[in-house]
């Protein structure tokens, strides 16, 4: 069943800096008005790159059908990969009517006998929400009848927005997975990565340098994330949020269950990695710990600029607006200073409160409706490429300036160290292309009509 | 029956309903549920047509579900959508969540008549799927906006498209029409909306397509014209609202003899005695490039996997340059009992089954994994197509496209028989 509680106390987090004045980004959503996903797809992209658990959705097609197979989250799982699979109830009108538990039921038993998980998490959705499926009980029995858990996750759309998703779902990872296995030995550092879903590789940029240094991650929430790993992830030291503020709730009380600390980080950029590094070992205070990560930065800073190097003197001077949403608008600022890049303003339009003061911190300008600012402001400082959505391709057509789709699925990582060099290519490669020039000229007979 | 689909081949109702008013000028298409059945919506055909998708939720919410009968948050949206912009139309259609609910869409709808013009459909996602939810949303866009008429202009033809009709395929088809002397109107028409032209692109509303004037005005038609079994129906309803009018059917437009079929038909109509020059001549090179492939296509197996009416005109063209053919279909249809290959209803699970005896697969962009797994070929078709650009331009209809789809299939069968045998 939906829980009203949770909800409500999801949404007035203590831990959110924003909930001290008004709730801004946790309203209802206004009909119309309206555009991003909702709470069920908040929970799958929590939850799916476990990939050795079988994702199933108890719902009609509308949920899954679109979206399976389209999240560039990456794991090193070497069974069945399930994180871009689909598996869907298909509820039809029979169901309507008569109830979906048989077919979840059923569903649930043919996933054990073909798949052989190492967990089954089943997703409510609108339609199994409203005709009242006892999705609890039906899962018990199945956790009972495998041996594996079989976590219910009631984040059905109509609840809210992704970000809310997300917080249910790492509460029913708090109350089903985390402290039901107990480790064979406790890393004195020990850490949980929490919100990095390992789109592209991300994580895989700055976890092997966080090994060189002696840290261990227990577990993670949920970039390349196995089942067993974070039933023991009570065992951390510490639990460190990735560039994610829908699951602080999870980790404040990790922190009361627990007694672990976390600390929230951005491995986007090269400042923010090595701050990030620090923030890390600084919690754990430990003087050996502190040296040894501060020499591996000096080394991978090094490394990063012999990599950048060539680059450079295309980059050099250039200066770039950025139409983001999120931690984005941030984010990705800080890296393109990184590489050499002047960011003139960037779009506050999508960020929370939290955002927009570290924006601040970042970029001069901050825009609020990019769509009537981000034109004159190329104009006015002679911007050399704009970073936005598809939307704004035309703007940067009619001024004759480079363009990089910053909001499409990315096929590369842009993050910590080694993911800078590849943003440096991405933006080289829109710098140096002619077709920005070419594509928006007029026709011939445009031109001879605007000449008399 | 497996009691869920693993790895779905099924789009839903509401995204049909959505790409049909996206195929209306100045049209918001509207979706009454949750806000992440338009948000899933947006995003698959945003990364599939490559351009800005326009669409709007109702946005029910928890306490709305329940409470709420669907006018509350119908004319809130209306109200927040027009304070933005100024739809021409607002495409008005249901999910699973407003379904279940039993909303009464129509009654909303009349009570906002005066503030913004509506056409509205049930479409539960639920019950059927891409193909229908385009029909329905045609369907209705004829019964609600199409004034019924006593006259009845010959040369001026309705054309229904059915939702797997490229919009390249929808120009070719309207200016091959147009060849006959024919006045067009394709309702939806994606060619001018989403056929990826540059444009001012701010994907408020719909770029392009039909204009809502032009639709009302549709009714002195003196032929529809329906292709693909999933809109026949729209045939039958439009003859309704003028009865001396004439309803032409093609189930499908790829091949040989199909074509034919579509030209006779209009030949009898307009009584004209040979086409246009260049038709003819596509013809020969038809003919041509059916002896040119039969050669690879006659020892192929290939299995085909999308949406019924899809499925279906490529198993016609293929088959005549002797493909040996198993279908794989989204959801029941009535165009399944017209199919002379095997076939059946099934999900990505079952194709996984079926593929290591076959040497390519047609499908959606789904089947890429599959293909690489077992080293088969691979030609893309179908909703969605998230790797390859250009998908508003594939042509694979009437003569010109058959010779298309034949060649590019049997190229691909080529490379794979030269490097697996």
């Amino acid at each position: 069943m939906i829980n009203k509680k949770l909800i409500k106390d999801l949404l007035n987090e203590s831990a959110c800096s924003h909930n001290k004045e008004k709730k801004s980004s946790c309203d209802k959503p206004k009909p119309g008005a309206t555009s991003g996903g909702c709470a069920f797809e908040g929970a799958q992209i929590a939850l799916f790159p476990y990939a050795d658990a079988v994702h199933l959705v108890h719902g009609p097609d509308t949920c899954l059908g679109a979206s399976w197979e389209t999240r560039a989250t990456l794991t090193s799982w070497e069974g069945e990969n399930n994180t871009p699979l689909g598996y869907c109830t298909n509820v039809t009108t029979q169901d309507i009517i008569f109830g979906g538990d048989k077919k979840l039921n059923d569903a649930l038993n043919y996933i054990w006998e073909h798949k052989n998980p190492k967990a089954i998490f089943v997703y409510e959705t609108c339609v199994t929400a409203m005709i009242g499926d006892n999705i609890d009980y039906i899962c018990k029995e199945a956790q009972e009848r495998f041996s594996i858990p079989v976590v219910a996750v009631h984040s059905p759309g109509f609840v809210g927005g992704k970000n809310l998703g997300s917080r249910l779902a790492g509460e029913a990872v708090l109350d089903a997975l985390v402290g039901t296995r107990e480790p064979e030995s406790i890393h004195p550092y020990g850490i949980n990565l929490i919100g990095d879903y390992n789109v592209t590789g991300d994580m895989w940029q700055y976890k092997p340098i966080l090994e060189r240094i002696g840290i261990k991650v227990v577990a993670t929430l949920s970039g390349d994330g196995r089942i067993d790993q974070i039933q023991q992830a009570h065992s951390a030291k510490l639990n460190v949020i990735v560039c994610a503020k829908s699951l602080i709730t999870l980790c404040r009380k990790m922190q009361e269950r627990y007694n672990i600390p976390y600390v929230s980080v951005s491995f986007y950029g090269k400042r923010d990695t090595s701050n990030a590094i620090r923030s890390i070992v600084n919690a754990f205070g430990d003087k050996t710990l502190i040296q040894k990560a501060e020499s591996i930065i000096t080394e991978e800073e090094a490394l990063l600029e012999k990599r950048l190097e060539p680059y450079r003197h295309l980059l050099a001077g250039k200066k770039a607006i950025l139409n983001t949403g999120g931690n984005k608008s941030w984010s990705i600022a800080s890296a393109l200073q990184d590489i050499g890049i002047e960011v003139v303003a960037t779009s506050i339009r999508k960020a929370t409160e939290e955002d927009i003061a570290i924006a601040k911190t970042y970029v001069p300008i901050l825009m609020k409706v990019p769509a009537n600012e981000q034109a004159k402001l190329i104009d006015e400082h002679h911007v050399d490429i704009l970073l936005a959505g598809g939307r704004s391709l035309y703007t940067a057509l009619k001024k004759r300036i480079a363009f990089v789709d910053v909001n499409q699925e990315k096929k590369v990582s842009y993050g910590a160290y080694g993911g800078l060099e590849n943003l440096a290519i991405d933006v080289c490669a829109a710098l140096s292309n002619p077709v920005f020039k070419i594509a928006g000229t007029q026709a011939p007979w445009e031109i001879m009509e605007a000449n008399g | 029956m497996k009691p869920l689909h693993v790895n779905p081949l099924k789009l839903s109702q509401p995204m049909g309903a959505t790409l049909a008013f996206l195929g209306i000028k100045n049209c918001m298409p509207l979706m009454h549920g949750a806000q992440g059945c338009a948000s899933f919506t947006k995003v698959l055909f945003t990364r599939h047509f490559n351009d800005p998708i326009a669409i709007q939720t109702t946005a029910v919410n928890d306490i709305t579900a329940v409470i709420d009968g669907g006018e509350y948050s119908i004319s809130e949206a209306i109200t927040n959508i027009t304070q933005k912009v100024t739809p021409d139309l607002v495409g008005l259609f249901t999910t699973g969540l407003t379904e279940t609910k039993g909303d009464d869409i129509k009654g909303a709808s009349l009570l906002l008549k005066d503030k913004q013009k509506i056409v509205y459909v049930h479409t539960p996602d639920f019950e059927g799927g891409l193909e229908s939810g385009w029909s329905l949303s045609v369907q209705n866009i004829i019964t609600q906006l199409i004034k019924p008429s006593s006259q009845c202009i010959k040369m001026k033809v309705l054309l229904i498209p059915n939702v797997n009709l490229s919009p390249i395929e929808v120009e070719k088809l309207k200016e091959n029409l147009e060849l006959f002397g024919f006045d067009v109107y394709a309702v939806p028409d994606l060619s001018d909306s989403l056929d990826g032209h540059l444009g001012i692109k701010q994907g408020s509303l719909s770029s392009g397509g039909i204009s809502v004037e032009t639709i009302e005005k549709l009714g002195d038609a003196g032929l529809i014209m329906t292709v693909g079994r999933s809109v026949e129906k729209c045939g039958t309803l439009f003859l309704a609202k003028n009865h001396q009018s004439t309803h032409l059917h093609f189930d499908s437009l790829s091949g040989l003899k199909a074509v034919d079929t579509f030209y006779s038909k209009i030949l009898t109509y307009t009584g004209i005695k040979t086409p246009h020059a260049s038709i003819l001549r596509w013809r020969k090179r038809l003919q041509d490039v059916l002896l040119d492939t039969h050669f690879i296509l006659g020892k192929s197996n290939i299995l085909i996997a999308d949406e019924p009416d899809s499925v279906y005109a490529l198993t016609t063209v293929l088959m005549e340059a002797g493909a040996k053919i198993n279908a794989i279909i989204a959801q029941r249809s009535e165009i399944q009992e017209a199919f002379t290959c095997q076939v059946q209803i099934g999900d990505f699970e079952d194709i996984e089954a079926l593929l290591p005896n076959y040497d390519a697969i047609i499908s959606n962009y789904h089947a890429q994994r599959l293909a690489h797994k077992f080293h088969k070929a691979l030609l893309i078709r179908g909703f969605p197509n998230y790797e390859q650009v250009g998908i508003g331009l594939r042509h694979n209809i009437l003569y010109e496209g058959s010779c298309n789809l034949l060649c590019e299939i049997t190229n691909l069968l080529t490379h794979y028989f030269e490097v697996n045998h």
